[in-house]
């Protein structure tokens, strides 16, 4: 039994529908992310867990209890909220204390519950100060405190740094990561940001519209996506996707992908048996950027590579790499390449493919095409 | 030489333009210094003379404040009036903050309650006054409507009770006021963060307990904002009485206002009236000036 199990949950607001059958199930320790774009439904999923939506149809267990019709104070969670909606007329070790106050902890124990908690956030110094009197990195700090301080089994956090400046923000998330490898507790965390929930999480649940879209490790969903909302969703710069055929060749299915003069031939190593079926069939290719090289930075170890000599169309340089740009399949790909590489656009230079990392869709379903045996999550290279 | 005339010619400009809007404001500004503030200065000045029926410029120091503040009718209004400010300022907060809390409740039908509660606000003092004096009034109102309903033993005679007579105008007056002060409480509980609200449910307070510890603290300037709105209408609450008692019965409902008019225009006492009508302008000033000044200071801080 899973420490955490959403079975088949819907919910209807009057007559729109915005969760549409969600079955997520998460063992305890897990650190499951809820990404997805704006308005998918993440917030309500979260909100049900808490018990502050009501559930239209469906089963929410944790630790083997269902708590459909538990009240929020009951279910020995707690909640970091985007806004972290601190009490203002409260002091900082007020707002830490009170959900305890509720429970009618007696004082002594509270004041050592509050100090335990200041000392593991570093925030002893500022428990007689208004909420009003911090800084939004300190408020935030505050608001999990409130959280850690009653010790319950599941945490709940909403977009808790999405109102912190970025550099603060990347503070915050490898302390949040810290803490959880520290405290061992179970967090369900949601984030529209794909970095946020790749550092983050052992578990990623990808929403889109209401729909559970995969649910799998960060490695899982990034390398092994479902479906192109998937694919196109995780990972920054995100995944090339170019229109392709697929023609035998040899008794082996290959990708043929038009260039700009002419047509490059890309072998299949994953997914093949699947493929089989497509032949003279249009694909939709995925591949990740670091996926496309120079051949000397290439993985000829582990991977798979092939070679071709194509055109750049653009240099960008972000410092730590190159990103060249040419043209597949009549849009632009990002190929990730050594930084300094002598380069500029307009000249033809030797890319290197790592066809055992290309992934396939389905252009009219946008499903990925793999074969039946390797459906669960595939560590790459094993296909190869 | 020849090239400074140019620029004396922008100066000059530079001047009129600089100049322009404080000519165009200048009139009105004129007038208000001529009729507020010129009369204020009047009176305070002859809140110090001798002056009876008509105006009299003998200076006689402080003899009218004594006299005032001898009065045994000044004291009933100045005790009538802390009676009807306080009972007026608590029970509109009270009433308001009631409503505007069950009206936040998101229920049906909000917004037509909400103008039916706040409609009396529109209404002019006078015209508040006179309904309920008919309402009230034992021959004509309530009181009647029960007879004739066959409630033979019904009585409500307050408005004439003397010793009553100034709770049916704080009735009067709460019922006018007490919507204004609930959507000005409305207003301030739909600027509460939802998610506070929310963090407290998981936190395990009860609904009255969040409203005591979270929400009401937070609306302290709303409340400091409905005091001083409303301690001024009390003191300006001239209208209402004379619509209502006429400051009657005898001077059962004399506040400070009617006290003012009575001895300025029936008993011929100018200068007992200007000292009067001086004091109640600076416990006005005392009330509105700070916290003018700390609303005005405030989006600087
Ligand atoms: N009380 C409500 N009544 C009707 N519709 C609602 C209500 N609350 C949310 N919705 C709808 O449900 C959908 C999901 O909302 P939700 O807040 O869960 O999105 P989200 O994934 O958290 O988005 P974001 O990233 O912007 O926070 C939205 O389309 C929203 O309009
Ligand atoms: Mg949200």
């Amino acid at each position: 039994m899973s420490f955490l199990h959403i079975n088949n949950v819907h919910k209807r607001f009057g007559e729109t529908h915005v969760l549409k059958g969600i079955d997520i199930a998460i063992e305890q320790g897990d650190f499951l992310v809820l990404v997805g774009p704006s308005g998918c439904g993440k917030s309500t999923l979260l909100n049900m867990i808490a018990g502050l939506d009501s559930i239209s149809e469906g089963e929410l267990l944790l630790d083997g209890r269902c708590i459909n019709d538990v009240h929020p104070s009951r279910r020995d969670i707690a909640m970091v909220f985007q806004s972290y909606a601190l009490y203002p007329s409260m002091t900082v070790a007020g707002n830490i204390g009170f959900g305890l106050e509720m429970r009618k902890v007696p004082r002594k124990q509270r004041r050592e519950a509050i100090d335990r908690v200041a000392k593991l956030l570093q925030i002893e110094n500022l428990l007689d100060r208004k909420p009003g009197q911090l800084s939004g990195g300190q408020r935030q700090r505050v608001a999990m405190g409130r959280a850690l301080v009653r010790d319950p089994q599941l945490f709940l956090f909403d977009e808790p740094l999405s109102n912190l400046d970025a550099k603060l923000r990347v503070d915050m998330r490898t302390e949040i990561k810290q803490l959880h490898q520290r405290l061992g507790t179970t967090i369900v965390y949601v984030t529209h940001d794909q970095i946020e929930a790749m550092t983050l999480a052992s578990r990623i649940a990808v929403m889109r519209g209401g729909e559970l879209q995969q649910l799998g490790t960060p490695q899982a969903v990034y390398d092994d996506p479902n479906n192109l909302f998937v694919a196109g969703f995780m990972g920054s710069p995100s995944m090339n996707l170019v229109k392709a055929r697929i023609v035998e060749q040899d008794g082996l299915p290959v990708a043929q992908v038009a260039t700009e003069a002419s047509t490059l031939t890309l072998p299949i190593v994953r997914d093949r048996d699947a493929l089989r079926d497509w032949r003279d069939r249009d694909v939709i290719l995925g591949l990740r950027p670091e996926a496309i090289t120079d051949p000397a930075s290439a993985n000829h170890r582990e991977g798979n590579i092939h070679e071709a000599e194509l055109p750049v169309a653009l240099v960008e340089p972000t410092g730590a790499d190159l990103y060249v740009v040419t043209t597949l399949g009549g849009t632009h790909v990002n190929a990730r390449m050594r930084p300094g590489t002598p380069l500029r656009p307009g000249e033809r230079t030797r890319f290197a493919f790592d066809v055992s990392r290309m992934v396939v869709f389905d252009p009219e379903s946008e499903r990925r095409i793999r074969d039946e045996r390797v459906a669960e999550a595939t560590p790459i290279g094993e296909t190869a | 030489m020849s090239n400074a005339s140019p620029e004396q010619d922008g100066g000059a400009r530079e001047r009129l333009q600089r100049w322009l809007p404080k000519l165009v404001l200048s009139p009105s500004c004129v007038l208000v210094l001529f009729f507020v503030y010129g009369f204020i200065a009047w009176t305070s000045y002859i809140s110090f003379s001798d002056s009876g029926m008509m105006p009299d410029y003998t200076w006689v120091g402080l003899h009218q404040w004594s006299r005032l503040w001898t009065s045994w009718t000044w004291g009933i209004a100045l005790h009538n009036i802390w009676v009807f400010g306080l009972l007026y300022i608590i029970s509109c907060i009270v009433l308001g903050l009631i409503l505007a809390i069950l009206l936040d409740q998101r229920i049906r039908a909000e917004g037509v309650l909400r103008t039916i509660y706040l409609y009396p606000m529109a209404l002019s003092f006078i015209v508040t006054g006179t309904a309920w004096q008919w309402f009230l009034n034992p021959g004509l109102g309530l009181e009647k409507t029960m007879h004739d309903l066959g409630w033979q033993s019904f009585s409500f005679n307050w408005l004439i009770d003397s010793n009553m007579a100034i709770y049916t105008v704080v009735i009067a007056a709460v019922w006018q006021a007490t919507g204004f002060v609930m959507a000005m409480f409305l207003a301030g509980l739909r600027g509460i963060d939802g998610e506070m609200i929310k963090a407290a449910q998981i936190d395990g307070a009860p609904a009255w307990k969040i409203y005591a510890r979270i929400i009401i603290p937070q609306l302290r300037p709303v409340f400091l904002s409905a005091v001083v709105v409303l301690a001024h209408l009390a003191i300006k609450s001239f209208d209402l009485i004379v619509a209502m008692t006429g400051g009657g019965p005898g001077n059962a409902t004399a506040v400070p206002a009617t006290f003012m008019y009575s001895y300025a225009f029936s008993r011929n006492e100018m200068g007992i009236a200007a000292a009067s009508a001086v004091f109640m302008l600076a416990v006005i000033a005392a009330l509105i000036i700070p916290y003018l000044y700390s609303e005005l200071r405030e989006p600087r801080s």
